[in-house]
């Protein structure tokens, strides 16, 4: 009996000591750490292809799972009230015009020494665009996709003014425009009262919106895009009673705009009958435009920066990237990563694009001051060099 | 009178009474106590305890993250009282508080006279002129946005091409015709509890001598409803004086656009707490703001809200 007993007491502290051998090598093998990854909401589509690129990190990453946050309405703002409180996600969506200023703020992890750490080859990013995300030496951030600015032409409206193709340089998109007009079109080009537009301008004219603001290669790029403007050759979204300008090339109320490659999802889905093309921005003295890009960057305060690097450099890697790009949704920041879905034409502006912020803490004051003052050169009540004098001054944050 | 007097003078001749009497005070003053500590606790927490943190910060370069170095002083009030855009946006806003106060308290009293009267349909009218007033303003803002646009119904009906929420020169007077109308139901409301207690007997003396409706309106309803123009102009003019949706909605955003017209005020401290991420000069500007208003409260008490001698 007590034989029997203590090899029954003797088989249960087996079997309890190997479910606990086997538990404790479980849990060895599938720690996982777990990090957030947050950004703001581009539409049904996007929100779900970015699941769908998590979901594929998360199925090749053992000891690392992702989760997805869509911050849906004022991401800067949810963002700031995020780094106050030190409970940041760990690794997010920054904009290219609020880097220099969330760097400056202290709340961007520097990535330098997981660069170096894990060889990652950055060389494979437009320079220019992962220059939009550097301060120094120092990176913040890698692109996850990128727009330039291109021409887009309603072509049916075109090939009633006999116009064969669409606008390369500034005299031709004059001379266009003044065809257009003389064919019943009110205002032939949509342009807005805003610096992120005019600013490829500035380029186009060999002027610059880093260092010398009010020089004369500047004064004339605004005195030309503000003069399509006056002489009705152009007028703003606002006046054609349309949100945009892309609303306004669906719409016929204007042939010709300056829009990025997130025109493309909003014609098929909006306007599927209308056909238009896309062509390489106009060129002025020079070939010119703004880079409008965003990274992925990671949290100061993350509490799993090497998991939060993990995923980031995947995610930007490029496979990641490959997937990303798999729907044709965006445009790939990585010269080893092809562009689809009739992107090719933003492509071309890769090596010259400007990132739009500049790098810039004082930024979104400018910015302010960019869109305020344009309206105020416009309407008559400043002269382009008490603008580009304005702007030069809240650009030093002065 | 007497009997009172013996009553009271009773009192002390019932040992235990005092004591019975005072516990039982204190048990109310207990209560009282206790339920009024719940709400001045919440109130203590989100806004007392914000508006001394709010002064404290408005000393320091405060950033996302908190305090930036150590220097402390005046500056960030110095940067705001120099600051043209500051001196726009409270031009801005006292140029729409003058114009939107009047209206709102012009349309809501002849709104509530209108209702007073015992027409058909009054419940009718009472509901659709305060119905403004309860839709949300982001959704009528919107809505006026696609009416008051280049060709938006408005234009198609009186033949411009205006656009009047996207041009400087009219955005201002269309976001005061907006809330004009949001509003005065509201005004409406107060003015109609205001004009059914004016006794009866004031309006039948008038009646007696022969007084036009004319007269009667200026001479009789009119000054009798002074504590409710106090009442409107305190309250709807704070309200004015904190607008904010509707010119961050117009403006997308707290740029201010166009030319600044719709930069007021509290668009300006936001835009320095959450754009420019410069917490204290968005804390010094609150503070200042806050002195204007309270300073302006006081004015009007000591005006418009003057007790007339007895």
């Amino acid at each position: 009996m007590t034989k029997r007993l203590a090899m029954v007491l003797g088989l249960i502290v087996l079997v309890g000591a190997l479910v606990a051998a086997s538990a404790q090598a479980g849990h060895k093998t599938h720690k996982v750490t777990n990090v957030v990854v947050a950004g703001w909401s581009s539409g049904g589509d996007e929100d779900n292809l970015l699941q769908q690129v998590i979901n594929v990190f998360n199925q090749t990453h053992s000891s690392v799972h992702a989760t997805l946050q869509i911050i849906n309405t004022n991401y800067s703002q949810a963002m700031t009230a995020r780094f106050a409180a030190h409970n940041p996600p760990d690794v997010f969506y920054v904009d290219s015009s609020v880097i220099g200023q969330w760097q400056k703020q202290g709340v961007i992890q520097s990535l330098n020494g997981f660069i170096n750490k894990s060889h990652y080859n950055t060389k494979k990013f437009y320079p220019k665009l992962l220059g939009a995300f550097k301060h120094g030496k120092t990176v913040y951030g890698f692109p996850k996709d990128w727009s330039p600015l291109a021409t887009e032409v309603n072509n049916s409206m075109f090939a009633k003014a006999g116009l064969h193709a669409a606008p390369k340089t500034w005299a031709q998109l004059k001379s266009d425009a003044k065809a257009l007009q003389q064919h019943g079109v009110a205002h032939p080009i949509c342009l807005s009262a805003d610096w992120a537009r005019m600013g490829a301008f500035l380029y186009q004219n060999r002027g610059s919106l880093t260092k010398h603001l009010t020089s004369q290669a500047n004064v004339r790029a605004v005195n030309f895009y503000v003069g399509l403007l006056k002489s009705g050759l152009a007028a703003q979204p606002s006046t054609l009673g349309v949100g945009w300008c892309g609303e306004a090339l669906g719409k016929a109320k204007s042939a010709i705009i300056f829009e990025g490659n997130w025109v493309l999802p909003y014609m098929k889905s909006t306007f599927p009958n209308v056909h238009y093309g896309v062509t390489p921005m106009v060129k002025g003295k020079a070939q010119g435009n703004l880079a409008f890009t965003v990274s992925y960057s990671m949290a100061k305060d993350s509490q799993n920066k090497q998991a939060a690097w993990t995923l980031l450099s995947w995610l930007t890697s490029k496979k990641g990237q490959t997937i990303w790009m798999s729907k044709g949704l965006s445009l790939p920041s990585r010269s080893d990563v092809k562009a689809i879905g009739g992107r090719a034409p933003f492509l071309k502006a890769a090596p010259f694009a400007r990132g739009w912020g500049f790098g810039n803490p004082n930024f979104n004051n400018a910015y302010t001051v960019m869109g305020n003052d344009l309206t105020a050169v416009i309407s008559g009540s400043k002269t382009t060099q008490q603008m580009l004098s304005d702007v030069a001054k809240a650009l030093k944050g002065q | 009178m007497m009997a009172s007097t013996s009553a009271t003078e009773a009192v002390p001749s019932r040992p235990g009474f005092r004591s019975t009497m005072l516990g039982a005070r204190l048990r109310e003053a207990g209560w009282g106590y206790g339920f009024v500590l719940a709400p001045i606790g919440v109130f203590g927490l989100f806004f007392i305890y914000p508006f001394i943190y709010a002064i404290y910060i408005s000393f320091y370069h405060w950033g996302i993250l908190g305090k930036q170095g150590s220097a402390h002083g005046t500056f960030n009030y110095s940067n705001v009282l120099h600051d043209p855009i500051f001196h726009t946006a409270l031009r801005n806003i006292a140029e729409y508080t003058f114009a939107v106060v009047p209206l709102e308290l012009a349309l809501g009293l002849s709104l509530a006279l209108l209702i007073n009267q015992k027409i058909r349909g009054r419940n009718f009218f009472r509901s659709s002129f305060y119905f403004p007033s309860i839709a949300s303003s982001v959704a009528i803002t919107t809505i006026a946005l696609y009416i008051f646009n280049a060709q938006g119904l408005f234009n198609q009906i009186i033949g411009s091409n205006r656009a009047w929420f996207a041009d400087a020169s009219t955005v201002g007077w269309s976001i005061v015709g907006l809330n004009t109308w949001t509003t005065s139901g509201t005004v409406m409301i107060f003015y109609l509890a205001a004009l059914q207690s004016i006794p009866d007997d004031v309006y039948e003396a008038a009646a007696v001598d022969a007084t036009s409706a004319w007269r009667t309106f200026w001479r009789i309803t009119f000054p009798l409803l002074k504590p409710a123009h106090f009442f409107c102009i305190v309250v709807f003019g704070i309200g004015a004086l904190k607008l904010f949706d509707q010119a961050f909605i117009v403006a997308n955003g707290a740029s201010g656009a166009p030319n600044y017209a719709t930069m007021v005020p509290i668009i300006y401290i936001y835009n320095e707490a959450f754009g420019n991420s410069d917490f204290g000069v968005a804390a010094a500007a609150g503070v200042i703001y806050f002195v204007i208003i309270f300073a302006l409260t006081i004015v009007m008490r000591l005006t418009v809200g003057r007790q007339e001698p007895a």
